[in-house]
């Protein structure tokens, strides 16, 4: 077992693509920003050693002569080189090779139709699938990403999968909901949905858990971001978590962000295999709020799990200072009462900022941990 | 009694639609291009709407960006403000902000009508507005008015609109009340809320005016809903305790969302026929709305239409059962 320092670090989502990696896959040569920002980037963190001959084709103006998997691949090694130079001790590859994190894992699975996009807001739409059959999953997803990047990791991987609750409630409810007698109101929709969450757990989340655990795979992050959609499941939330995770020997955490966590306790504690709580709070902390001021609600429960602890704001390009790092671990140190069950990471996935602001924030997220760590041994008085 | 149908919020934009949407965003596309395929599509919804029998028609209202946006993107005082979820979807709106008090533009709600709507028969045209109590639950209120204040002077405001839009020659109009069911105002708010109506009330002599209430159990609020000087009174029966629900003491009219727009899953005519009537015979509203019971744009346009042949279906369950009519 590796030795960690107190308040280590891990990263909790997706970065942007780098524009060398989409021109790349998409088979075209790169352009010259899109090559710049393949040299300066290889020149900061050395990400394409061991893959000299990919990227010295990828650069040559030659991309025929590189599959997009090999693309990917080195975006895949871009994406844990990036986090393992800004510091981090769990890391991944940035989910280089997901488009997203809903239809992906809904395409590896049977009894889902997709009927067209929905508006998530203003121009901006997503593809949802109704689950119109029994769910059986194609095979197992994931697995041969984590395979690379456990081959390449220099720090210990953490992947990152979604969860079963988010799966179901950003998809239509077909097959269960037609299985409910008579009118389908709220008590005939809330069984179905239950259905549908469990059925998901156990059919497709759980076999892609056991093969990634098979693989190698000891530490699993499970997204759950629409848990805070509907307040009154926080109990559906944790029954989706149990069933998928019973009986696993993994180290699981759960990410949920921008909800009121409050409106899922206590029926999140059931969730009882899950080690770590890795939530969003520096979105909230901030015009004199106190964003950490929620984590009492651990406290008031009795619950003493580790807290992956969001310090850093991934809707704002303003990079946060190491002392205000700092101050936010010190903050959440205080109510938890015990500072080694923190560790930090950002809010959400940092794919909405460049990846030169991205990497500055993670920078000081290192450096802030460091001063955290100084100042707990060295307390002012 | 008569049974009506009508679409009750926005239609979901075509695959087209939202094709063209985002190349306009990426700068792929002309706005006169896509301004000219949102017109070919509210055609082609208006076309649907004829084809379904509705009685009042919407054309899609395909253009709105989310329900607060004629208001907050055109009445002085606001300004449009950050992505916020709606209710429990996984849908979201630009939150209005209001920065001082707010003040209607003339002109402005009529120029956010769909134009083949603008070009039919504007007696059978259904206007859409978000609620005064809804629009001011979504509001960051930054005027330095009340809630209370600022429900009441939206009611005031939307009166003013409704006479406006009754000046040319629209008659039927419909706010969006989801929060009186979700969210319901007690005490002080409840009274501006009724004072807002009234105000409403004031200004739409001759008109239709429908409050349709969805995402929430209206059953419960029988006694806030029952004192809203309106014509029709909606609620979302995929949310509402239906066999709770009590006769309205003035004589108003019952809205039905018979079509729930959060699955795909189609409606059975015949079941809503039975509900439809057990309701009428208990009840006994001098007439029925039946309609979406939220917004329709949860669904891809396809699934949409699709449920949508639910409403002759079931007028035609309804007429053969001999009940309600």
């Amino acid at each position: 077992m590796t030795s960690r320092p107190l308040f280590p670090s891990q990263e909790i989502g997706s970065l942007m693509k780098p524009l060398w990696q989409l021109q790349g896959a998409r088979g075209g040569p790169l352009d010259e920003r899109a090559r710049k920002e393949f040299q300066a980037w290889d020149e900061r963190i050395h990400f394409t050693r061991g893959a000299e001959a990919i990227a010295s084709a990828l650069l040559s103006g030659s991309p025929g002569k590189v599959t997009p998997e090999q693309v990917r691949d080195l975006g895949a090694l871009f994406g844990l080189r990036y986090f393992e130079s800004a510091g981090l001790d769990r890391v991944y590859d940035a989910e280089a090779r997901r488009i997203e994190m809903y239809e992906y894992p809904i395409r590896q699975m049977h009894g889902f139709q997709f009927f067209g996009h929905v508006r998530s807001f203003d121009n901006k739409y997503y593809l949802k699938a109704a689950n119109t059959g029994e769910i059986r999953l194609e095979r197992p997803y994931h697995t041969e990403e984590f395979e690379f990047v456990r081959a390449h990791a220099r720090a210990e991987p953490k992947i990152p999968i979604t969860g079963p609750y988010t799966l179901a409630d950003w998809s239509f409810n077909e097959h269960f909901l037609a299985r409910q007698k008579g009118w389908k109101g709220t008590a005939s929709r809330r069984a179905a949905q239950h259905e549908f969450v469990v059925e998901l757990a156990r059919k497709a989340i759980r076999p892609t858990l056991v093969a990634l655990i098979d693989s190698g795979c000891r530490v699993i992050q499970i997204d759950e971001p629409a848990a805070g959609t509907h307040p009154g499941e926080g109990d559906l939330v944790a029954e989706g978590f149990n069933a998928a995770t019973e009986g696993l020997d993994a180290e699981f955490s759960m990410h949920i962000c921008f909800s009121d966590y409050r409106n899922l306790f206590p029926a999140l504690l059931e969730a009882k295999r899950c080690r770590q709580w890795a939530w969003e709070f520096a979105n909230r902390d901030r015009d004199g709020r106190d964003g950490y001021e929620v984590l009492n609600v651990l406290r008031e429960y009795g619950d003493t799990r580790d807290v992956g602890l969001g310090v850093l704001d991934v809707h704002r390009d303003e990079v946060e200072t190491p002392e205000k790092v700092a101050k936010r671990i010190g903050r959440a140190a205080q109510i938890l009462g015990d500072p080694k069950r923190i560790w930090v990471n950002p809010d959400c996935g940092l794919r909405t900022r460049s990846l030169d602001v991205a990497y500055a924030k993670l920078g000081a997220m290192h450096r802030g941990a460091e001063l955290a760590r100084a100042e707990l041994s060295n307390p002012r008085t | 009694m008569t049974v009506r149908t009508a679409l009750s919020g926005p239609f979901p934009r075509s695959e087209a639609l939202v094709a063209a949407t985002r190349d306009l965003d990426r700068g792929r596309t002309t706005v006169e291009a896509v301004e000219a395929l949102y017109t070919r599509t509210e055609r082609e919804v208006l076309a649907l709407e004829h084809r379904l029998g509705v009685d009042a028609s919407t054309a899609g209202y395909l253009r709105w960006q989310d329900i607060y946006r004629p208001i907050s993107e055109s009445w002085s005082g606001f300004s449009v403000g950050p992505v916020t979820r709606m209710f429990e979807t996984n849908t979201f709106f630009r939150q209005p902000i209001l920065l001082g008090p707010p003040e209607r533009v003339p002109g402005a709600i009529a120029a956010w009508i769909p134009l083949p709507l603008r070009m039919a028969e504007k007696s059978r045209a259904k206007i859409v507005l978000p609620g005064p109590y809804t629009l001011a639950q979504a509001v960051d209120n930054r005027s330095g008015d009340t809630t209370e204040g600022l429900i009441h002077r939206l009611g005031r405001l939307l009166g003013d609109e409704l006479h406006e839009l009754h000046g040319r020659g629209y008659s039927i109009f419909q706010f969006q009340e989801p929060s009186l069911v979700v969210d319901p105002p007690t005490g002080p708010r409840a009274e501006a809320v009724l004072a807002a109506y009234r105000a409403i009330e004031a200004r739409s002599s001759g008109s239709t005016t429908i409050v349709w209430t969805y995402f929430g159990d209206a059953a419960p609020e029988h006694a806030l809903l029952d004192r809203l000087p309106v014509s029709v009174i909606g609620v979302d029966l995929a949310e509402t305790e239906y066999e709770r629900l009590r006769p309205w003491t003035a004589s108003k009219e019952l809205g039905l969302g018979v079509i729930d727009p959060r699955t795909t899953l189609p409606e059975d005519p015949a079941e809503v026929a039975e509900i439809v009537d057990s309701l009428a015979a208990r009840l006994q509203p001098p007439g029925l709305w039946l309609g979406p019971g939220g917004p329709l744009d949860l669904l891809p346009a396809e699934a949409a239409a699709r449920k949508l042949q639910l409403l002759p279906r079931a007028r035609r369950a309804i007429a053969a059962r001999g009940g309600a009519r």
